[in-house]
């Protein structure tokens, strides 16, 4: 098979797209912006940036073996409307702390829903986890029929403004996460997940668990789209069934900025990390140029209708020469 | 290190059709045992059983003496059988050496994979074909990068890395260079000298009679010899893959067999290429039946596809001396060419769709605004009594009918567009016997109309009972014309194993 120079690149180098779009964001960004370099603007920044990450680092290893997860923004209204009634703005710490813990079982659950549906019974991902979003989304509705609600202050005060050593806990979560997909890449179950998103035939041929795989892939996005629910929660420190709505398109546009192939077997988690914070930065450019928000959703669907369309543009082009 | 296995009263069966009958093959410690036939005998199949990649339907595996039951691929490996692929379980995205150890990384304390040791195994595994591939194959770039022949190189390293006790060769040479299937051989001699076994399949006669001790034919599914390689000749043992020249089951008129050399040429090919193909040259005249023969797999496909402007590809058609160049099968269908296809359920047939849909699919454009239904159904009629199509009603799904039938419509679909060359792939497969007569009644029909048709089958029998000339088909180029008293299934199956031109008669 041959390969063109930019194929090679992108396989052996998945987050250098990522890595220029992400400077290039940033420089245009600091020229509407000043302080964009500025610790607090940062520390301000990444702590609106976090739910984001969070989601968009479980995508990608949902995308990682070739499926894609819908309902991950479902299950993040899920998580706030199950806070804000569960624990209310009046909740003792502890009992918020529980149900912290209550929410990412809720993720797991809803997680191990979609794997089953896609790895045992063989359904479609997209149209899988397309369902079982209007059902997270509908009990999200059923639990907290309106915004309303929240958290306690004092829990909510702990994400908003304490900064440890003067660094937001962005600082710590985003390495931390990083930190462990390079040692879960070292290990065989890392192994199989670039196996399976490869080429699944191949990967079941070589005595590789596949269905066990596709079905982890979808509870960690669970997982992870809960943790994320708890941190928009934190953030706004109020209640909103609908909140995780629009997250979904973006966390798939960071896995693609991230160079992961929505085909599977090419990329990781830190490029999706790096998509989902350059997201954060166009939405501050354009907040700061003055354009009308309805931008955000434009150049997002922008960025993942050109992903998608640029493999098959350049096969277009190549095509009729033997 | 020793091992014995024992296939023995194979039989297998794939739905209705029986695979295998009575397969046998028997391998031991330090010998290479070929397993050869001709298309459809069993081989592949037989291969499949001994690996655990089908399950048998009757008979018995040894392995030491031992019954053995494989229900999957695994078990077969863990009792040290590997198989090489010729179509390769390698995941492209993935580096040579992960995909060599994938599912058997050895791993450091705290479950980590040991990189380090990959690269020096994997390395030292890549030694073994040193000096036949490009410094650009290393251990850690992916094998998508790679061309055909490392790949099947890495396959191979793939195989051998649990350190098998019987490994199957099965069309492992195909994609690889000369150099690389010395080197391949002369580890076949090492391995034997370690005590493995090893069943080679090639469809190369050459390299069968270099490397085999012992071979073991099939033929219709039974296995028919067996021997010693020291004691056969090519030629003998092209006959013990051909049996009795069998006579055909329908009658052939002497008369129809000569073409009239006086009939003036409609497609005329010069040097097509494509990324199989390597040089083709053939001339089709006015209501000839052209076959296509050799194995499955040698570039038959392409040309059918490349006459049909479906698959890029280089060279100089010509329909009547005016040159073509068909880059969408739109084109090729206004000039009058129609393809056959070999997957009925995937490209011939709209299979939920009634037998009128499927029939008129090409010819809807000839019925007007709004479509004149009644018209239609008249000529659906039409078509399906000459077709003889066994049917209630021609709205009824096309799927409802047989196999037989059901190629049939594929072939009148275009049969209602009057087409002049017809180009078919394998269209008889899995067609019972009696709807097979009448297809080549059908077929003999339209070429006695003038129409012209080339015809790719894998089975032998029925290219030599049907055509009046048939080109051999061996790794993308044409071996051999057989014609007249050339045309035996000798002939033909000794071309398609690549025996030299002069061996055959």
């Amino acid at each position: 098979m041959k390969l063109t120079r930019f194929q090679y690149l992108s396989l052996r180098y998945p987050y250098l797209l990522a890595a220029i779009i992400f400077i290039l964001a940033l420089l245009v960004n600091f020229y509407f912006q000043k302080s964009i370099l500025e610790p607090n603007t940062i520390n301000n920044n990444l702590r609106v940036f976090l739910p984001l990450v969070l989601l968009a680092a479980g995508q990608s290893i949902v995308i990682l073996t070739g499926g894609i997860d819908i309902s991950v923004g479902s299950i993040v209204s899920i998580v706030s409307a199950l806070l804000a009634t569960r624990v209310g703005l009046e909740g003792a710490v502890e009992q918020t702390l529980i149900w912290f813990g209550i929410a990412l079982l809720v993720g797991i659950a809803a997680g191990s829903i979609n794997g089953f549906f896609i790895a045992y019974l063989r359904l479609q991902p997209i149209i899988t986890t397309y369902a079982t979003s209007f059902f997270f989304g509908g009990l999200a509705l059923f639990i907290l029929p309106q915004p309303g609600g929240g958290i306690p202050k004092e829990v909510a005060e702990v994400y908003r403004t304490s900064n440890p050593f003067g660094l937001h806990w962005a600082f710590y979560v985003i390495p931390l996460l990083i930190f462990v997909w390079l040692l879960v890449r070292q290990t065989r179950y890392g192994r199989y997940l670039f196996a399976v998103g490869g080429k699944a035939q191949a990967a079941y041929e070589t005595a590789v668990p596949v269905n066990q795989v596709i079905f982890s892939t979808y509870v960690i996005s669970g997982f992870m789209a809960a943790l994320s629910g708890i941190c928009i929660t934190l953030l706004t420190g109020s209640g909103n069934p609908q909140i995780g709505d629009p997250m979904t398109l973006q966390a798939i546009t960071a896995v693609v900025i991230g160079g992961t192939a929505m085909s599977g077997g090419v990329g990781g988690v830190a490029g999706p990390i790096m998509g989902a914070i350059t997201l954060g930065v166009i939405k501050n450019i354009i907040s700061f140029a003055n354009i009308d928000t309805w931008w955000q959703t434009f150049v997002n669907a922008i960025i993942i209708v050109t992903a998608l369309a640029a493999p098959g543009v350049i096969s277009l082009f190549r095509r009729n020469k033997p | 290190m020793s091992i014995s296995l024992s296939a023995q009263n194979i039989v297998k069966r794939y739905g209705g059709v029986l695979a295998l009958s009575d397969g046998n093959l028997d391998v031991h410690t330090g010998e290479v045992v070929a397993l050869i036939g001709a298309n459809g005998s069993g081989k592949s199949t037989l291969t499949k059983v001994i690996n655990g990649v089908v399950v048998l339907d009757g008979g018995q595996l040894l392995l030491d003496n031992k019954p053995v039951h494989f229900p999957s691929p695994q078990a077969a490996k863990r009792l040290g059988i590997a198989t090489v692929f010729q179509e390769l379980s390698l995941v492209p995205q993935m580096t040579v050496a992960e995909n060599i150890w994938l599912a058997r990384e050895p791993l450091r304390t705290g479950g980590f994979v040991n990189s380090k040791e990959i690269k020096i195994r994997t390395e030292k595994l890549l030694k073994l074909f040193e000096g036949t591939y490009r410094a650009a194959m290393r251990s850690d770039v992916p094998v998508a990068s790679l061309p055909p022949d490392e790949m099947q190189i890495v396959e191979i390293l793939k195989a051998i890395s649990f350190d098998p006790t019987l490994i199957i060769l099965d069309e492992a040479t195909a994609s690889l260079d000369s150099r690389q299937v010395q080197r391949l051989f002369e580890l076949v001699l090492q391995w034997k000298s370690q005590g493995k076994a090893i069943i080679f399949v090639s469809h190369r006669m050459e390299e069968i009679f270099q490397i085999a001790d012992r071979y073991s034919v099939l033929r219709n599914g039974k296995t028919v010899d067996a021997g010693m390689m020291k004691e056969i000749s090519e030629k003998e043992l092209v006959n013990r893959m051909v049996g009795k020249e069998s006579a055909y089951g329908f009658a052939q008129s002497e008369a129809h067999k000569k073409v009239g050399e006086e009939r003036p040429i409609r497609l005329a090919v010069n040097n097509l290429q494509t990324k199989v193909l390597k040089g083709i040259d053939l001339t089709l005249r006015e209501g000839e039946l052209l076959g296509l023969g050799g194995l499955k797999g040698q570039g038959q496909r392409d040309l059918l596809l490349s006459l049909f402007g479906d698959i890029p590809h280089d060279g100089r058609i010509a329909i009547y001396d005016k040159e073509v160049d068909f880059s969408h099968p739109r084109h090729a269908i206004k000039d009058g060419i129609a393809l056959v296809p070999g997957d009925r359920s995937r490209e011939g047939l709209l299979p939920i769709r009634s037998i009128l849909e499927n029939l008129m699919l090409p010819s809807w454009t000839n019925y007007g605004f709004p479509l004149r239904m009644r018209r239609s159904y008249e000529d659906g009629n039409q078509v399906a009594s000459s077709l003889n199509l066994v049917m209630n009603n021609l709205d009824d799904p096309v799927n409802s009918l047989s196999g037989g039938n059901a190629q049939k419509v594929i072939i009148g679909k275009w049969l209602n567009k009057k087409p002049k060359i017809l180009l078919l792939d394998d269209p008889t497969k899995g067609v019972d016997v009696g709807t097979k007569g009448e297809f080549y009644r059908l077929l003999k029909q339209v070429c006695a109309e003038g129409a012209s048709i080339i015809f790719y089958s894998s089975d032998d029998e029925e290219l030599i009972g049907l055509c009046d000339r048939i080109l051999v088909m061996f790794e993308g180029k044409i071996r051999a014309e057989l014609a007249g008293s050339t045309l035996t299934k000798s002939n033909l199956v000794a071309a398609s194993m690549g025996v030299a031109e002069g061996n055959i008669e």
